[in-house]
């Protein structure tokens, strides 16, 4: 039932600087933060110069740091707090002590996206970005970059974190987040959904399609595959 | 290309607008419409005759020397008028016969056969902004291209530079449509585009688009790149005409034949003259259609083409442009 080998499942790698470059934008959620220090310190030793125009973008996963409990998805209506709460973590003092243009910490996800918003719509051509963390993230960053025109030799990204996916129903056109399960209830429609490999670009969300359209109720098993 | 798949179409008007350049409409041969495209296309005109024989073929047949020229011509009227095909031609002063052909023996009523028309160099549908940058004859495929742009939807600048007023083909025609939107720059009065400036400071997602001379092309690559621009938002075109060179022998070993290509002929001109088809699109060392797999070579290949990498060059070759210096080439044709 379930197809493999499907051509538009996002495929990640290691993060790796890009020092053609005038400006480098980078998003850090959750274990993010690690493989944006590593491309930083390569930045470092190959083109100590760059950093200078380095902007990074932090905010906390799923699970939050230590006593936060920051959702991931972008809950509607949420304000999108203007925030710069300083985190107390430690990585941020390491970041901190890189002669980088911005560093910058979000209490959560949707107002990190929105700051990235407002950075494209000001950014100039030869501008790239990183972004380093759990799979839905990476996601709803790119969808903001293609909105912009980003193109694939712009935009870097490494999944580090959860694989949980955003699913959207192709029956009532729900989203429906961090499904860990190979087959999900639609939250508006309460279809059963097989998750697909299948995924969109455009609505950062994989394939979901009813399962149980032939004998309702009849479901194959299920399970959590995309932790 | 097979030749059945060629368009037939008549010399409807003949315009000499610069020194150099002649501007020609094309009718089919019948009336009715020409295959529809996009802006950004061009077609393979086929000149049968030698232009420095004098010899043409004309409407009624009559054949000149079996020389073949096929040269690529970007189409520069506008995607929504099907009934004609318009384009430029340069004359070049080093043609090996194509450009003189054209200029020499088409007129009024000459019967032509076209490729149809394809699109190499076609405007991003998704692109925020696109900066236009001609140079002389390249200006063709950008008066197809604006017939699609609208200043009120995604921002444009033409910038087009040429040697001095008397050369800038197309002027009027760009002047009715864009007004003072078209940024003319004539060497003659020491204009020069300010690239810097040009590329430092635009939005992201515009994308630039260059159809000239080499040297402009490689300049504002090189600017491009200074500035951090990806390569997929520097777009470019130029056909490059086959060059001349040394005379060398190929093989083509699922033909079994020897063929030998003269100085002043390419080698795709040479296999077709040899009775053997190369498929292509271009003819102009671009699209990659004709890539050829050498199976051997004693001596070196000189690649002109504009697209295999580096690696690839070790093992391919693209007829349209190149050739060899070479005691022997085997191509898998």
């Amino acid at each position: 039932m379930l197809v493999t080998g499907i051509k538009s499942k996002p495929v990640y790698a290691p993060l790796r600087a890009d020092t053609r470059g005038r400006f480098h934008l980078m998003l850090g959620v959750g274990e993010g933060e690690a493989p944006l220090l590593r491309v930083l310190r390569e930045m470092q030793s190959q083109a100590p110069q760059t950093l200078g125009a380095t902007r990074v973008l932090l905010a906390p996963g799923p699970h939050g740091p230590p006593g936060s409990s920051a959702p991931l998805a972008p809950a509607t209506g949420s304000p999108a707090a203007a925030g710069s709460t300083p985190d107390p973590s430690q990585s941020l003092c390491v970041f901190a002590e890189l002669p980088i243009q911005e560093l910058r910490s979000f209490s959560d996800v949707p107002s990190l996206l929105a700051e990235l918003r407002s950075s494209l719509e000001g950014a100039l051509m030869g501008t790239r970005l990183y972004v380093a963390g759990p799979e839905s993230f990476i996601g709803l960053a790119m969808k903001i970059a293609l909105e912009f025109n980003l193109n694939k030799d712009e935009v870097r990204a490494e999944q580090v974190g959860t694989l949980a996916r955003r699913v959207y129903c192709v029956h009532c056109r729900a989203t429906t987040e961090n499904v860990r399960t190979n087959i999900v209830r639609c939250l508006e429609c309460d279809r059963w959904l097989l998750v697909r490999d299948h995924y969109s670009r455009r609505l950062a969300a994989y394939m979901g399609l009813m399962v149980d359209a032939e004998v309702p109720g009849e479901l194959p098993p299920i399970q959590e595959v995309f932790v | 290309m097979s030749e059945e798949q060629t368009l037939a179409v008549e010399v409807s008007a003949v315009e000499q607008i610069t020194p150099l350049i002649k501007h020609f409409t094309l009718s089919p041969v019948g009336g009715g419409n020409l295959p529809a495209f996009s802006g950004g296309s061009h077609i393979v005109v086929v000149m049968r005759g030698d232009a420095r024989d004098g010899e043409a073929r004309r409407g009624d047949g009559r054949r000149g020397s079996t020389r073949v020229h096929r040269n690529p011509y970007s189409l520069l009227s506008s995607p929504h008028r099907l009934d004609a095909y318009e384009i430029g031609v340069r004359r070049m002063e080093e043609s090996r016969g194509g450009s003189h052909f054209m200029h020499d023996q088409v007129e009024v009523g000459t019967r032509l056969e076209i490729a149809h028309p394809v699109n190499l160099f076609a405007l991003d549908k998704i692109a925020r902004k696109h900066v236009l940058i001609a140079g002389g004859i390249g200006i063709t495929p950008f008066l197809a291209q604006l017939e699609d742009l609208h200043p009120g939807r995604v921002p444009y600048e033409l910038h087009y530079t040429v040697r001095s007023p008397e050369h800038a083909a197309f002027l009027p025609r760009l002047r009715e449509r864009e007004g003072e939107r078209v940024r003319m720059y004539y060497d003659s009065e020491g204009h020069a585009i300010d690239y810097d400036g040009l590329l430092s400071n635009q939005p992201l997602g515009t994308h630039v688009y260059v159809c000239g001379p080499a040297g402009l092309i490689t300049h504002v690559a090189e600017k491009a790149r200074r500035w951090g621009w990806p390569d997929s938002h520097v777009h470019w075109e130029q056909f490059s005409a086959p060059p001349v060179g040394d005379p060398f022998d190929v093989f083509l070993a699922r033909s079994n034949l020897h063929v030998h290509v003269p100085p002043d002929q390419s080698l795709m001109e040479s296999i077709e003259a040899a009775g053997v088809e190369v498929p292509y699109l271009c003819r102009g060392g671009v699209c990659g259609f004709c890539q050829t797999q050498v199976l051997a070579v004693e001596g070196e290949i000189v690649h002109n083409d504009h697209f295999l990498s580096d690696s690839e060059r070790a093992k391919y070759i693209m007829p349209c442009v190149s050739r060899a210096r070479c005691k022997s080439l085997v191509l898998d044709l």
